[in-house]
This record gives C-alpha cells, sequence and structure tokens, in this order.
C-alpha cells in the first residue's frame, strides 16, 4: 500500500501571526494521521520553507526573553528533533542575504536532521511527489 | 503634520508609506517592520530607508527574530520601548499604526 506523502510549505515569517508556527506544528503532529490509515501505510512529511518563511529560521530569537512565548525557533528545532526532513529555499536565502550559519540547527537538542538548503527546482518536485499541500 | 508611522509587516505596507506625506515623517519599525530595517533583498534595503531620515527599529523585536544591532542598515537608529514612548509624547503630534 503506498505511503501517503504531505508537504507543509511555510511561506509566511515569524510572530506577527501564529501561521508559521501552526505550519511547524502540524508538521511535527503527522504521527496522528496514521491511526486514521491502513495497517503498514506511513506518512511521510516534508516541511518546505520558501519566500519569507525562511525567515523563521533564523537562529538565536529571543522570543520568550521579550514576548514570552516560545520562539519559532524551537519549533523549528522540535521538527528536526523528531525526524522531520526541512528544505529551505536557496534562492530565497540569497534573496534576503541570509548565510547559511545564520539559520538554526538542533545539534544541541541531539537531533540528527539538518536543514537542507536546495534549489527551488528540488521543492517543486517535493510538491509534485506530494499527495496533500499545505500551505502555512 | 508630524506623522509617527508604526510599520509592523514586511511587504504589504510598503506601498502606503511611500504615498505618505509629512512635514516630519518618522518611521518606526516594530514586530515584523524590523525586517525592514535589517535585510538587503537582492541585495538592495527596504525602499522605506529612502523615505525618510527618521528612522527606527525597537531592539527587543529585532532580538526577537534573531536580529542584532549589527544588521541594522546604518541609517536606522536601535532604540528600546522607552525611547518609542519619548518619541509618541515628544516628536510626533499624529501616528498611525500600519
Amino acid at each position: 500500500m503506498a505511503d501517503i506523502k504531505l508537504a507543509f510549505v511555510i511561506q509566511r515569517p515569524p510572530y506577527k501571526s501564529e501561521t508559521s508556527t501552526l505550519g511547524f506544528t502540524h508538521a511535527i503532529s503527522y504521527q496522528v494521521v496514521e491511526m486514521l490509515l491502513e495497517d503498514g501505510q506511513n506518512v511521510i512529511p516534508t516541511v518546505c520553507l520558501v519566500g519569507e518563511g525562511v525567515l523563521n529560521l533564523i537562529k538565536d530569537q529571543k522570543a520568550m526573553e521579550n514576548y514570552g512565548v516560545t520562539s519559532v525557533e524551537s519549533h523549528g528545532k522540535n521538527s528536526l528533533l523528531v525526524d522531520l526532513d526541512m528544505l529551505v529555499c536557496k534562492e530565497d536565502m540569497e534573496r534576503f542575504g541570509l548565510a547559511e550559519d545564520r539559520l538554526l540547527d538542533a545539534e544541541d537538542m541531539g537531533a540528527d536532521k539538518k536543514l537542507q538548503i536546495v534549489p527551488y527546482a528540488e521543492i517543486q518536485k517535493v510538491l509534485e511527489d506530494s499527495n496533500h499541500l499545505l500551505f502555512f | 503634520m508630524k506623522l509617527g508611522v508604526f510599520v509592523n509587516d514586511y511587504k504589504s505596507t510598503v506601498e502606503t508609506v511611500e504615498r505618505l506625506t509629512a512635514e516630519k515623517l518618522g518611521l518606526i519599525f516594530i514586530q515584523n517592520g524590523v525586517f525592514h530595517a535589517a535585510l538587503k533583498e537582492n541585495g538592495k534595503p527596504s525602499p522605506l530607508l529612502d523615505k525618510t531620515g527618521n528612522l527606527y527599529a525597537l531592539s527587543e523585536d529585532l532580538a526577537t527574530r534573531g536580529l542584532t544591532a549589527a544588521d541594522v542598515d546604518s541609517r536606522v537608529k536601535v532604540v528600546t520601548y522607552s525611547d518609542v514612548v519619548d518619541l509618541i509624547f515628544n516628536d510626533y503630534e499624529k501616528l498611525a499604526w500600519l
């Protein structure tokens, strides 16, 4: 039985609304969906960050100190911790002048996964291969 | 008219601000508006930075987004909440929130 592929596309910047945070939390909770599937059928999620969505990944966010809320950075790190594939649009990083070392990682939490900075064409392929697209 | 404009979003406010005129115009970048002060999209600073010489960015909102004063364009003054209160009471007679 074919697996179900989900693409979570985060395109909005952080904090102005809950939109990007919801993208991460929905992606993290993908396992819940598996309860509704046939035995042996799996969900394969991929988080794609495009456009202003890449701004969610800037590290050293001080949201708890200033807003008293969990940072979007923490949600991104938790996504890596649960082994989600996270694709970051290379062209959009260049557009905003963001170097790779400005982005978060979750090594300190013991995550094996890392952000994957890829050309948009690769993200497009993920979108085409997915059964469902969820935009945030 | 002395108009202080709180710019709290990144993209949607550009056209509106570009049309505004005032004897003294101040742009106070807060929330996601701070990206105007810190990002150089395609190597170019935000067009809003050419609008006036009175540019401010809230330090707390920069830090929340992982940005520092070093990221901010040299034309923009990084300010605290307390500084913003002073701007409101001392420098601008009208305020707008975009």
